[in-house]
């Protein structure tokens, strides 16, 4: 048996996406100096190309496992806060504050818009590929760049900051797990296809919030499938198979 | 003139703007074209009528486009496949929703912050408007002064545009026109009914 370096179990493990193809290893170092973008990188897809290539029996196999759960769990927790709306010191307490209803469907009304605009510049996009134009590129005439120094300032700002944590003020105390939840679901589903707003109807906000998790991880291991027929309509959960 | 030029029969305007196109990696406007040619307006729309007669796409291998406020030479996309294998590159990867979403708020809303166009979406957009900005389709078009820090305004590209197969912004349909008036009652009955809907048993605060 050979003894691998510590941490380096996953060193043989290489994987096939459509922005990265290559060691695993290599895909971290990359994500950390930020020459890959996170949020470009399908996590769901990286867990299965592992479970694919996951070898229990192997002498190191509980080793490689924990491994990779662990620099997964990272590369989630890295890419939730990615997406996460950005923190502004001076408007977080403003932000805590709820929308009005009269807000709320503003803001969503405009969001409506954006995503069938965003759907119409798809197809734009599509119908018009395949155009490549000539190949000569003037190249940049010196002296043209010109430096901001308002800019440059601001970028620096932004480069030194402190990444500051989410607010979980409004989080109350956790009084329930995602496995009491997922029990809960499967019981539902039990009787067929569900919505999720049926399921967690009583729920107060907390739940709700585990209960979505719980039904992500369930649809992730295949014991139920998602479906939103349209954008803000039900969500309903069917049972797989 | 070179001797070159000299020997050779007198180009016509159609040709000059052949020649100037051919050369561009970018759309040529009207007066680009006619201070490189040396062609009046006039003959130069008579020349670009009859480059469209001759690259129309059933004809050649080469089509003319009226895009990004301008004219460019592309290849057909119906030799794609050829030029991609002679190239040896793949067609750059589809973009993807978070994208369009972006693109869709500079079009339709901008020039406006990366701030605002996260709170349009509702999660941090800064990697995505990175990532456009690299491909060349979002640029930063000025600076808001009266935000805190003059956050940067970020605008759609002549790139964009011509991705697109438009020649101006003006040519995309209004926002409003791509909604229903179904949809957005449907979102607003919705919301009207959760907030009608009675308190949550939990009790804790909203």
């Amino acid at each position: 048996m050979t003894l691998e370096p510590p941490g380096r179990s996953l060193s043989d493990f290489t994987v096939e996406l459509d922005v990265y193809s290559g060691p695993y290893e290599w895909l971290l170092a990359l994500i950390l100096k930020d020459e890959l973008e996170i949020f470009e990188i399908p996590l769901r897809e990286l867990v299965e190309s592992y479970l694919f290539a996951r070898r229990p029996d192997a002498a190191n196999g509980l080793e490689r496992d924990t491994d990779f759960a662990g620099s997964a769990a990272a590369l989630v927790l890295l890419k939730s806060r990615t997406l996460s709306p950005a923190i502004d010191a001076d408007t977080e307490g403003i932000e805590d504050e709820p929308l009005s209803p009269e807000e709320l469907a503003e803001r969503l009304t405009e969001y409506l818009k954006i995503r069938r605009a965003a759907e119409h510049l798809r197809n734009r996009f599509a119908s018009n590929a395949g155009h490549y134009a000539s190949g000569h590129t003037i190249p940049p005439r010196p002296g043209s760049l010109s430096i901001e120094p308002d800019r440059v300032s601001l970028a620096a700002r932004q480069v030194f900051s402190r990444v500051l944590e989410p607010p979980v003020r409004h989080l109350g105390p956790i009084t329930v797990t995602l496995q009491e939840l997922a029990g809960v679901i499967r019981t539902a589903l039990a009787a067929g296809p569900i919505s999720f707003e049926r399921i967690t109807s009583d729920m107060d906000r907390m739940n709700r919030a585990v209960a979505f998790a719980a039904a992500l991880s369930l649809a992730q291991e295949g014991s139920l499938t998602l479906a939103q027929i349209e954008p803000l309509g039900p969500l309903i959960l069917e049972p797989s198979g | 003139m070179s001797e070159q030029e000299r020997k050779l029969p007198s180009p016509r305007p159609a040709h000059l703007v052949e020649a100037v196109l051919l050369v561009s990696a970018s759309p040529l406007g009207s007066s680009d074209l006619c201070s490189a040619t040396g062609l009046s307006e006039s003959e130069l729309k008579r020349a670009l009528a009859c480059l469209r007669e001759r690259y129309a796409p059933e004809a050649s291998g080469i089509v003319l486009r009226d895009v990004a406020g301008g004219y460019l030479l592309s290849t057909n996309p119906a030799c794609s496949g050829a030029v991609e294998r002679f190239r040896r590159e793949a067609r750059a990867a589809p973009l993807s929703s978070a994208a369009h979403e972006v693109l869709a708020c500079a079009l339709y809303l901008g020039p406006l912050t990366r701030a605002a166009v996260s709170r349009v979406r509702g999660v941090n957009s800064d990697a995505v408007v990175r990532s456009l900005i690299e491909r060349g389709l979002l640029v930063e078009v000025g600076t808001d002064r009266e935000a805190p820090g003059s956050p940067a305004l970020l605008g759609v590209t002549d790139e964009f545009l011509a991705a697109t197969g438009v020649s101006s912004p003006d040519d995309f349909p209004p926002v409003d026109a791509l909604v229903t008036q179904e949809e957005l009652s449907r979102v607003r009955e919705r919301l009207a009914s959760s907030t009608t809907a009675p308190p949550e048993s939990g009790g804790e605060p909203s």
